[in-house]
């Protein structure tokens, strides 16, 4: 049984540590000549550009999830007219919202897919620095036993890249795996807050749902501070390095795609008329545009037909 | 076997899932439609279904209400929401 697992696991490791180590050597070779083979700098910078490259490739990704996100606007309402009707009942408004996307071919988020595929990299990642420490004199993927002994023996501002926090030496690679770990809980905690903030219509923000939101970012800390712990430094830069690519990314979202209904979506409407109005064209409001708190206003003679005739529909299927 | 597993995507649920925040395209989320597969079909089928399920989570999937399977029935695994017994 054990043994069936481990044939998988090596089947599924053995072409990434090519992969990845292709991709880290590359820049180390770039980076090497710029600051020597052995200095961590060149060593840091390659386990950084490793990390863009990872990310660049899943652009593409991320790119559907943008179009697919796009029509948002036009079914707000529909979503609106839901939590109105099942505010009450979480189980149930996450069910037929989810329907609704399903329906309209529209979904905000950006599927699992992503994490599933970066969990083996960083995991290879992980492995390649490890055991380059362990058993430099091992061949894995294209890092050669010189290579290896590179990369265990490098020192990034007093701390070999390859120690962790457990293991260290000195205080140094405490000190280095400290300031990542708070890097990261920074920019993940930041990322939330102004998904949060900025980008969550007000009736989301206030429910049991965003109650456990904000529990979250209490918990993030601590499990970045036990990943930080247990990881060498090097894998804590990819990690951070990682995080800060998804920052800019949601930043780039929520200026270009805010949800309606939002902060960000009024800022971008804005800055559109803003625009507009400097070229001399006035555009009219947009009609999808519904302004946060409209729940008081038409409670009575639509909603009650639409979500009928809507779950009929929905019968049938 | 099947309580390892549990746990695991228990420890996942709790230390790594909020990391990333809401990301699946589908009610309930794959950990959570793993969790109940696992524990409802068993180590094997549990985890089978679980990985067909995040086989589906791409960003070129709508998405949708995809409850597991209900037990009884012990043929024909209605994929999503197609179920017929899902009306009410």
């Amino acid at each position: 049984m054990i043994d069936f697992f481990v044939s998988i696991g090596s089947a599924i490791m053995t072409p990434l540590y090519y992969v990845i180590s292709f991709v880290l050597v590359g820049f180390h070779n770039v980076f090497g000549d710029l600051f020597g083979p052995t200095s961590g700098l060149a060593w840091v910078l390659s386990i950084i550009g490793l990390t863009l490259v990872v990310r660049a490739a899943l652009i593409p990704l991320f790119v559907k999830q943008i179009k697919s996100s796009r029509n948002m606007q036009l079914i707000q309402p529909k979503v609106r007219e839901l939590q109105k009707k099942y505010g009450h009942d979480r189980e149930r408004l996450a069910q037929e919202t989810m329907k609704l996307y399903k329906d309209s071919g529209t979904n905000p988020f950006a599927s699992c897919l992503p994490i599933l595929l970066q969990m083996p990299i960083f995991l290879a990642l992980f492995r390649i620095l490890d055991q380059a420490a362990r058993n430099p004199e091992t061949k894995r993927g294209l890092m050669t036993p010189e290579l290896n002994e590179q990369l265990s023996a490098a020192v990034f501002a007093g701390g070999k890249i390859s120690d962790t926090f457990l293991n260290a030496d000195g205080v140094e690679v405490r000190v280095l795996a400290a300031v990542l770990v708070l890097a990261m809980t920074a920019t993940t905690f930041l990322t939330q807050r102004q998904l949060m903030s900025k980008n969550m219509p007000a009736d989301a923000l206030s429910g049991p749902y965003a109650q456990q939101q904000k529990m979250l970012l209490y918990v993030l800390p601590v499990v970045f501070a036990v990943g930080g712990i247990a990881f060498p430094v090097g894998v804590l830069f990819y990690w951070t390095t990682s995080n800060l690519w998804t920052m800019a990314q949601q930043f780039y979202v929520i200026r270009n795609n805010p949800a309606p209904g939002t902060p960000a979506f009024k800022a971008k409407e804005d800055r559109d008329r803003a625009k507009a109005a400097k070229k001399g064209i006035a555009i009219e409001p947009e009609v999808t545009e519904a302004p946060v708190v409209t729940e008081v206003k038409p409670p009575r003679q639509q909603p009650q037909r639409q979500t009928k005739a809507q779950r009929n529909q929905k019968k049938k299927r | 076997m099947k309580h390892l597993l549990i746990g695991f995507i228990r420890a996942w649920r709790f230390a790594i899932s909020p990391l990333y925040g809401q990301v699946c395209r589908y009610h309930p989320s794959c950990s959570a439609y793993a969790l109940e597969a696992v524990t409802e079909h068993g180590a094997v089928r549990g985890t089978w279904l679980s990985v067909r399920r995040l086989g589906r989570c791409h960003p070129w999937s709508d998405g949708g209400y995809d409850p597991v399977p209900p037990r009884v029935p012990s043929h024909a695994p209605g994929v999503g929401s197609t179920t017929p017994s899902q009306g009410a």
